[in-house]
């Protein structure tokens, strides 16, 4: 009953630093892939990851927990650059680069940094209410 | 009289429970700072006056029974007998997500200090019964 409180407390949290890890990992494969050229000439590259987030109820706790929905595809355009050389250009000699901008990645990144050790401050406060009440049988 | 009868006692408990269950909304406030057309929650403040189990110090909600030893246990929903309140957030975002993160963070240190104040306080409350029954 209420002696769960603090179980699903922690549950909670953890369901939260797993879902930005999660979208940490999103962003990073959007970083690495910034400048994936296409496979064949005239070919789509790498297109940007979004990562979402949605509620799920854990049933056997009874708690709403946070998890990475579908991750969905930036539909935006591609970036394009004239380089008749490239392996990759089209017959006019251009070749589409991902649409993966570095600073909209690392606010990103930031914010994802910032939730993370939210949940982390909530773990902790958690924890430390847990042994006060422990400490109760100290005294 | 089971010692969690005495009154002190059995409202400290009360507030104890209460900021086990407040943490509970707090954690879901944080985890979901992310999701879409999520809004905070919070727990309405504790009163004394008017609640149930501050008279009888006793937490009885109604909850699910179990009638066949093969089962599991079920836990009710809306088993907590804390009343929801509603978290007045001042910016929504975009996504229509409307929990301030720096609010919350506040709320959760706030609650584990009134947490640790009850626990202090329940300590030396059972001294002072250590105290009537005498040193040994």
């Amino acid at each position: 009953m209420a002696a769960l409180d603090f179980i699903k407390t922690l549950t909670i949290a953890a369901s939260g630093l797993r879902a930005q890890a999660g979208r940490m990992r999103i962003i990073s494969e959007n970083i690495a892939n910034a400048d994936s050229t296409p496979q064949r000439p005239g070919a789509d590259p790498y297109r940007r990851k979004i990562p979402t987030f949605r509620s799920e109820l854990d049933r056997t706790l009874d708690t709403q927990l946070v998890e990475l929905g579908k991750v969905q595809t930036d539909s935006s355009a591609f970036r394009i650059k004239y380089e008749p050389g490239h392996p990759s250009a089209d017959s006019n000699g251009n070749v589409k680069y991902p649409n993966v901008n570095a600073l909209i990645e690392m606010t990103d990144m930031r914010e994802a940094q910032r939730s993370y050790e939210a949940n982390i401050n909530v773990i902790g406060a958690t924890r430390r209410m847990i042994q006060r009440t422990i400490d109760i049988l100290k005294a | 009289m089971a010692i969690a009868d005495i009154p002190i006692l059995s409202m400290l408990r009360a507030r104890l429970d209460w900021s086990q269950a407040r943490q509970r909304v707090l954690a879901e406030n944080v985890a979901n700072s992310d999701t879409p057309r999520f809004h905070a929650h919070d727990l309405a403040p504790l009163t004394f006056e008017e609640s149930p189990l501050a008279a009888s110090g006793g937490l009885t909600p109604v909850s699910l029974t179990r009638t066949e030893s093969g089962h599991i246990e079920g836990v009710g929903l809306s088993q907590s007998p804390f009343r929801n309140g509603s978290s007045r957030t001042f910016e929504v975002r975009p996504t229509g997500n409307a929990v301030n993160l720096e609010e919350e963070m506040m709320k959760v240190a706030a609650n584990q200090m009134d947490f640790q104040t009850a626990t202090a306080l329940y300590t030396r409350s059972l001294a002072l019964i250590k105290t009537a029954l005498g040193k040994r």
